[in-house]
Order: structure tokens, then sequence, then C-alpha cells
């Protein structure tokens, strides 16, 4: 049977793996919208899309909206088939659990 | 771990990558009082020019609805603790009907400043601008209901080329009633049943 470490190290954190799947939804999000809807703190949160982005996965546009800073996250062309390859092999792997 | 602990710990990602990915798509903005307000406008409007035969009521009513409209979204998003992010549905859906009452604005005031104005052309073309954007957005959304109310506008487009002024009116006033007020209430009550099931899987 197939060992979990084979699925992507950096997808496969449960909170990089929820925000990753956030972003496909939507064009762009904002900090604050991503930490509502994963209930996360600001210092692991920056900290999980600091990884991502290292990866290359999601990328960052820090600007400011009526003199407030806004930090806003898309995710990218690679991130996108990172997490099509990450689930096609959790398929896979689920495939060999059940069989 | 055992087989069946890695089955379960599979099936938690899995399941945790679509309600994350359904979570980002739920982001589209509260629409149903928004049919209702335009349905309520349409009728002050109808009202205004009935009894006072103004030639301006619907320019002034649109324009002032137009306004009121604008400034509550803008209020509500202001409200809002965190922005919602724009979905591609979202923002194709919202650039069909900015653009069908931009369209729909300018014919219809052209029509009346150039004096070729009727109510058999007004009803027809607003019926089947409505009818048009509400099919659009039906379709992308895969949503019937929505799609109803198109076939319910082109039929009243069709329906305002016939019959006399008076049949007319009666059409546009029941069209108006089942597919802004009636659909937007229904929107209303289904926008509020999902806010409580939302805030329940949250508790």
């Amino acid at each position: 049977m197939p060992e979990l470490p084979e699925l992507n190290p950096v997808i496969h954190g449960k909170l990089r793996l929820a925000l990753l799947s956030l972003l496909t939804g939507v064009e762009e999000a904002e900090f604050t919208w991503l930490r509502a809807k994963t209930g996360s703190t600001d210092g692991n949160l920056g900290a999980q899309l600091a990884k991502l982005e290292e990866a290359g996965y999601v990328s960052v546009e820090k600007k400011f909206v009526q003199r407030k800073p806004q930090t806003l996250y898309r995710l990218t062309e690679s991130g996108r088939q990172a997490l099509t390859a990450y689930v096609q092999a959790l398929k896979q792997l689920l495939g060999g659990v059940i069989g | 771990m055992t087989a069946s602990n890695e089955a379960q710990e599979l099936k938690d990602r899995l399941s945790l990558i679509e309600t994350m990915i359904a979570e980002g798509r739920r982001t589209t903005i509260s629409w149903g009082w928004i049919f209702v307000f335009w349905g309520v406008a349409y009728y002050v409007a109808i009202l205004w020019t009935a009894v006072y035969h103004w030639p301006w009521a619907w320019l002034v009513t649109m324009m002032s609805a137009w306004s009121l409209c604008w400034a509550i979204i803008r209020r509500k998003r202001q409200n809002q603790s965190e922005r919602r992010p724009w979905t591609t549905s979202g923002r194709a859906i919202s650039s069909i009907w900015l653009a069908m009452g931009v369209s729909m604005s300018l014919l219809l005031s052209a029509l009346g400043f150039s004096g070729r104005f009727n109510w058999h052309i007004f009803v027809a073309i607003v019926a089947a601008m409505l009818g048009f954007a509400n099919g659009a957005s039906g379709m992308l959304l895969r949503w019937k209901a929505q799609i109803a109310t198109a076939f319910a506008w082109w039929a009243a487009s069709v329906a305002a080329c016939f019959g006399s002024d008076d049949q007319c009116m009666v059409v546009f006033v029941v069209v108006i009633f089942l597919c802004q007020i009636v659909f937007g209430g229904y929107g209303m009550l289904w926008e509020a049943r999902l806010r409580k099931q939302q805030g329940a899987n949250h508790a």
C-alpha cells in the first residue's frame, strides 16, 4: 500500500490545504477573510501563507485602501496544479487503502 | 496506524478540500432584497405616472432607486467585518446585471427624449431585458427558479406587443409581482435559511 509521505508535504498541512482550497473558488482574498473562514490565529495563518508563497502556490499583493493596509492572496497556476495533483494522489491512495 | 485509520485520515482531507471549496464559492452578495427593492421601485414609477401623468416620473424614480440601491450595498459592505472576495461566477453575474441596467437606462431615456416612447415598446423592452439578465444568471447558476422568471419576463415581453394599453399594463404589474416581489421574497427566505444553517455549522 502506498504511504502518506508521497503526498505533497507543502499542501499536506491541514491549514495550508484549507487555504489553497478556499482560494480555488475566489479571484483573490483578503487576509481577514481567510482568517475568518479558517478560524486560525494571525500568527499561524501568516506563517502558513508564507510557506505557500515560498512554494510559489500563492501570490501576495499589499496595498492601502482608504489609508488602511490590505493584503490580498491569489492562487497561482502552479498552486492550482499542485492542488489538483494532490487530490488525484489522495484518491489513488484512498483506492489503495479501500482496495 | 491501521489501514482503516489511514483511510479515515485520507477521507478527512478530501472532505476538508470539498468543504473549503464550497465555503469559498459561497460568497455571492445577498440579492433577494434587491429584487424586492426594484419591484417596489417599478410600482412607485407606475403609480406616479398613472396618477400624476408626469413624464419624468420613470426617469426620476429609476435614478433615485439606482442611487439608493448603490448606497445600501456600499453600507452593507462597509459593515462587514471581512470583505467578501469576488468569485468568477459572481463577477460574471454582476456584470450582466450592470450592463443590462446601463443599456435599459440609455435606451429608454433616448426613447423618452425623442418622443417615440409608448407603453407597449416600454414594457416589451424592459421585460425582454430582464428576461435576458435573469435567463443568463439562471443558466450560470443552473438555477431553475430564476430560469422560470426569465420565461415569465419573455412571455410578458411578447404579450406587451399585443392587446390594449390597459392589458399591457396589467401584464407588466403581474409579471413584476411574480418575478420581483415573489422571487425576491423567496430569495430572502432562502438566504435566511442558509445563514441559519451556516451559523449552526460554525457553532
